[in-house]
């Protein structure tokens, strides 16, 4: 069914929504058609965002772990992350349908920075949502946004992490749909939004595979990235999926896999209905979205793109955990080891390698390191003044 | 004949004053209620039915719901919906749903548009509970045609752009697509920013009725629902 992923997916959003997703699935159809703004936008990731983004053979960690490990560059890319990938993409569909002013939910801050760019460079207003724990814990990313002249609205609602800030955008945009378009910054949300992100996002599968058969001469065994809503993850997977390459996502386990401690949704939730799509959730006994926990603001989310829900349920991808404290060793091992400091998301996919070493020994993967790590030391320090 | 429904979120403030103001809703003859199920997520509603929605998941769950509505359909004679997020029907099963609350009339499902309606539809048509789909000033004429065929209990224009507790007007679009729906089998019922009697008259000039959510509860915050009701209806 159009808009499906097997049984996931959807368009679960108020009717007035309805049209505004018709005409965004009609100007992608569109931008797809459209070779010159194709152009635009291939000249733009060349020129101004820097891709390609290197595939680098990290020496020193494989030689610690005893395999083969090669990093998708994507914290090189403008902006810090993968981010930028999709909102320079939604913002030439945003000029496409003549809209004047674009929202954003923020989580990490990382998607936010990354609207914020793209807006300021094609002259778009620009608003930002974001849970007023998130801009906390990333302040970094929220000073940015404003310099890039985005109005950060601070969302004191609810749970104050991306779930609110997502909330609060889809509030906006049934208000001022007409002139407004929303980008949304993962494959989540009601369709067409999960194919259009992962459309974006695919370019970095595509340049993996590229490099790593430059590279190596040969496909990796492995490629495991973290997995928040799953762009990143989608993104990288889309090169190796019709491939004989086993496909690893990572999901936060937070404190401990008690509801309410982590935000591990394919690994410990059911089939559920938010933000525009059935999917797999969080939830309590009554349907209730649950609380969620990660130390990682762009994990920290109760739900997950309906694609991964279907490519766990046909078992092409397996999904893994990796608590705070892994994904804190990733982080200083992958920063003294390679002199690369990950983004706290990107962190668990090392984190989860480091884990699981003796499954991964003597076999060539590739981890996508989907962002920088500058947002986060604020964390890292605060942990180390409690001593953790 | 303009009918008038009243929305409450259900146990909003308590249960006590939410079932005092159920039935005063029952004394002033109210065409029908619509009780809210509380969701942690209602994106669709604005801070007034967000906020009352969240206080009382602090400290109900699904079973005082369902109690509550129980007691709703003793002491309301007309015609009682319940609405609520799709994620509170499709959790447990839509059957199991449709099961536990049969004795309902309708339900309202504010995420669910016309296009994923089917299997929610048929699932509560066997219980003999009716689905209300929406109609918004942007909805295609040609999907219109199609709700207007397809429905089996009342089509809710949602009036004015935006979330629960906005203004409330109508523009061409919207008196456009009411005029395409009045000669339809099912009434055709008016909400999202109806606050005053003058709102009222200007809806009814083109629809069956209206529904009013963000004021009632508001009002009935302040302990003023029996002066609200006064006002609106007579
Ligand atoms: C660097 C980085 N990686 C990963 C994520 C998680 O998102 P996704 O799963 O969509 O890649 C985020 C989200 O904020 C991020 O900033």
């Amino acid at each position: 069914m159009k808009g499906y992923y097997g049984v996931y997916g959807g368009q679960f959003v108020a009717e007035t929504l309805i049209h505004a997703l018709d005409e965004l699935e009609e100007a992608f159809a569109k931008f797809k058609r459209d070779k010159s703004a194709k152009g635009e936008l291939d000249d733009l990731l060349k020129n101004y965002a820097g891709r390609p983004t290197p595939l680098y053979y990290a020496k020193n960690l494989s030689r610690y772990l005893g395999c083969d490990v090669y990093l998708k560059r994507e914290d090189l890319l403008h902006s810090g992350a993968h981010k930028l990938n999709n909102t320079l993409g939604q913002a030439i569909l945003t000029k496409f349908m003549e809209k004047r002013r674009i929202i954003a939910e923020t989580g990490a801050g990382q998607h936010g920075v990354a609207t914020a760019t793209a807006a300021a460079l094609l002259g778009i207003e620009c608003i930002v949502y974001m849970g007023k724990i998130d801009a906390e814990r990333q302040r970094p990313n929220l000073l940015r946004m404003k310099l890039l002249g985005a109005d950060v609205r601070i969302v004191e609602k609810g749970s104050m992490t991306l779930k609110s800030a997502i909330n609060e955008a889809l509030r906006d945009w049934v208000k001022n749909v007409q002139a407004t378009h929303y980008i949304l910054g993962s494959v989540v949300g009601p369709h067409p939004f999960p194919e259009i992100v992962a459309y974006f996002q695919s370019i970095i599968g595509r340049e993996a595979k590229r490099q790593i058969l430059k590279q190596a001469g040969k496909l990796p065994d492995c490629v495991i990235a973290c997995v928040g809503g799953g762009s990143n993850a989608i993104g990288i997977f889309k090169g190796f999926l019709k491939d004989n390459v086993e496909l690893i996502g990572v999901e936060a386990g937070g404190e401990s896999l008690e509801l309410g401690k982590h935000s591990a949704t394919l690994a410990m939730g059911r089939p559920g209905i938010l933000h525009g799509s059935l999917s797999y959730l969080l939830q309590d006994d009554c349907g209730q979205v649950a609380k969620v926990h990660s130390i990682s603001a762009g994990l920290d989310y109760p739900g997950i793109g309906p694609e991964h829900s279907y490519l766990k349920d046909t078992g092409r991808v397996k999904y893994g955990v990796c608590f705070d404290s892994e994904a804190l060793d990733g982080f200083k091992i992958l920063s003294k080891l390679e002199g690369i400091i990950p983004a706290l998301e990107s962190a668990h996919a090392v984190g989860y390698v480091l884990k699981k070493r003796d499954y991964f020994k003597g076999k060539m993967i590739v981890i996508n390191v989907s962002g920088r790590g500058d947002k986060d030391l604020g964390i890292i320090e605060s942990m180390e003044e409690n001593g953790v | 004949m303009c009918k008038i429904g009243i929305y409450l979120v259900c146990d909003y403030p308590d249960r006590d004053r939410f079932l005092k103001a159920v039935k005063l809703c029952e004394r002033f003859g109210v065409d029908f209620l619509e009780i809210g199920i509380p969701f942690s997520d209602p994106t669709a509603d604005g801070d007034v039915i967000e906020m009352a929605s969240l206080q009382v998941l602090t400290r109900e769950d699904m079973n005082d719901f369902h109690e509550a509505l129980e007691t709703v359909r003793e002491i309301y004679s007309k015609r009682l919906y319940v609405m609520t997020y799709a994620n509170v029907v499709y959790a447990n099963g839509i059957e199991d749903f449709a099961k536990k609350f049969s004795f309902v009339d309708g339900v309202i499902l504010a995420d669910v548009p016309f296009k994923e309606s089917k299997r929610f539809k048929g699932v509560f048509g066997r219980y003999d509970i009716g689905f209300v789909n929406f109609v918004t000033p942007e909805t295609d004429l040609n999907a219109l045609k199609k709700i207007k065929t397809f429905a089996n209990d009342f089509i809710y224009f949602v009036s004015i752009r935006g979330t629960t507790g906005g203004e409330f007007n109508l523009d061409s679009g919207a008196i456009n697509r009411l005029e395409r729906l009045k000669e339809g089998k099912q009434d055709v019922i008016v909400g999202f920013g109806i606050r005053t009697k003058n709102d009222i008259e200007k809806a009814c000039k083109y629809a069956d009725g209206v529904v009013i959510g963000t004021e009632a509860i508001k009002s009935l915050t302040l302990s003023r629902l029996e002066d609200f009701l006064r006002n609106v209806i007579s």
